[in-house]
C-alpha cells in the first residue's frame, strides 16, 4: 500500500485546523479509505478532544517518531468509522522534540500503512511547520475571511511553494449574509488575493461547536451545512472533479426578506 | 448591494468594510513581498563585490548596499569607490 500525505496548514491559529483535519479524515475514512489522522501541535495537543479519543491515548508521534513503539499501537482506531486511526501529539515535549529527519522515516512508515495521512500542522512558521510539510505531498490551506488569516495564509503559501507543494485553499467560517451586507470578506476576494485553487468553502455553523463539545464528527451531523462541505472537499480530495464547491448562500426567508435584501436594506 | 440602499440612491455611501478589507490586504502583501531579510542582503552583497572585483580594483570594506524605500517603488542602491580599472581580464 502506498499512501498519499496531506498536511492541513493556516499559519495563523484559530482558523479551525484541527476542526479540517478531524472532519476531513471523518469523511475520507466514510468513504472506504484508511485514514490516520496526525496531531504534530507537540506539546498542545487537541485533535484528541476534538475527535472524542482523549481518554484513549498510549503512545504518541514522538514514541512512534523515536521506535518506542510501533505503528499499531500509537494509531488509536475510531470505533465509530470503520478505517480511522489517530495518531496523537505529545503533550510533555516540547517543539522541538522532533526534526525533520524523524518526519520524512515517520510518513514514509505511515504511508505503507494508511491509503491517507492527514497532519494537522501548528500554527507558526516554526519547526513544528517544517516538520508538518516534510514528506508532505499535499497541501491544503485553511483560511478564514479575515484579514490577518488571509496574510498568513500568503505567507504559508508561499513557503509551501518554495518546498514545491501547490497548496489548495478551504475559505472556512463564512458568514454568507455578512458578504451581502458588504461586511465580510466573500470567497471570491480571499482567491483572487491568494490565488490559489479553491477545493472548499464551509459555512460559519453554530453546530461544528457543538459537535466538537461532544467529540463527535460534524460530517456525521447530515443536515449541517459545515458537515456537507466537508464531505465535499473529502470527496474533491480523492480526486472526483464533478463534486462542485458549492457556494454558501444567503437564504432570504420570504418575499419581503428577498425585497429587502435586494436593496441592501436588511441587516 | 454592497452598499446600503439609501447610500446608493444619494450617493453618499462610504465604502464597504469589505471593499476596505481587500484593498488593504492587497497592499500589504505587496509590501510584504518587498521585504528583504539581512540575510539575503549580506549575501547579495558577497556575491557583488565578487563580481565588480574581476573588473575593477575596490575597497570592499567602503562597499555599501542598500534598499531605498519610496512610496510606489524600492530600489537596490549600491555606492563603492572605484579603486582602478584592472588591465587584464580575469
Amino acid at each position: 500500500m502506498k499512501g498519499k500525505v496531506i498536511v492541513i496548514t493556516s499559519g495563523k491559529g484559530g482558523v479551525g485546523k484541527t476542526t479540517t483535519t478531524a472532519s476531513l479524515g471523518a469523511a475520507i475514512a466514510s468513504l472506504g479509505k484508511t485514514v490516520a489522522v496526525v496531531d504534530m501541535d507537540i506539546g498542545l495537543r487537541n485533535l484528541d478532544v476534538v475527535m472524542g479519543l482523549e481518554n484513549r491515548i498510549v503512545y504518541n508521534v514522538v514514541d512512534l517518531a523515536h521506535g518506542r513503539c510501533q505503528v499499531k499501537q500509537a494509531a488509536i482506531r475510531d470505533r465509530r468509522i470503520e478505517g480511522l486511526f489517530l495518531i496523537p501529539a505529545s503533550q510533555s515535549d516540547n517543539k522541538n522534540a522532533l526534526n525533520t529527519d524523524d518526519m520524512a522515516r515517520l510518513t514514509k512508515k505511515l504511508k505503507e500503512e494508511f491509503d491517507y495521512i492527514l497532519i494537522d500542522c501548528p500554527a507558526g512558521i516554526e519547526q513544528g511547520f517544517e516538520n508538518s510539510v516534510t514528506g508532505a505531498d499535499e497541501a491544503v490551506v485553511v483560511c478564514t475571511p479575515e484579514v490577518s488569516a488571509v496574510r498568513d495564509a500568503d505567507r504559508i503559501i508561499g513557503l509551501l511553494y518554495a518546498r514545491s507543494i501547490t497548496p489548495k485553499l478551504i475559505v472556512n467560517r463564512i458568514v454568507p449574509y455578512m458578504v451581502v451586507n458588504g461586511d465580510m470578506l466573500s470567497h471570491k476576494d480571499v482567491e483572487d488575493v491568494l490565488s490559489v485553487e479553491l477545493i472548499g468553502l464551509v459555512e460559519m455553523d453554530e453546530r461544528v461547536i457543538a459537535a466538537t463539545n461532544t467529540g463527535s464528527y460534524i460530517i456525521d451531523d447530515k443536515t449541517s451545512k459545515a458537515g456537507q462541505a466537508y464531505t465535499r472537499i473529502a470527496k474533491r480530495l480523492l480526486g472526483d472533479k464533478s463534486v462542485p464547491v458549492k457556494e454558501p448562500v444567503y437564504d432570504q426567508k420570504g418575499l419581503w426578506g428577498k425585497i429587502t435584501s435586494k436593496f441592501g436594506m436588511r441587516k | 448591494m454592497k452598499n446600503g440602499f439609501f447610500a446608493r440612491i444619494f450617493g453618499t455611501g462610504k465604502e464597504s468594510s469589505r471593499d476596505i478589507a481587500k484593498k488593504r490586504l492587497q497592499f500589504a502583501l505587496i509590501y510584504d513581498k518587498l521585504e528583504v531579510s539581512d540575510e539575503i542582503l549580506e549575501a547579495l552583497q558577497k556575491d557583488i563585490v565578487d563580481v565588480i572585483s574581476k573588473y575593477f580594483e575596490i575597497d570592499k570594506s567602503s562597499l555599501k548596499l542598500d534598499i531605498e524605500r519610496q512610496d510606489d517603488l524600492s530600489a537596490l542602491v549600491l555606492n563603492t569607490p572605484i579603486l582602478s580599472a584592472k588591465r587584464k581580464f580575469g
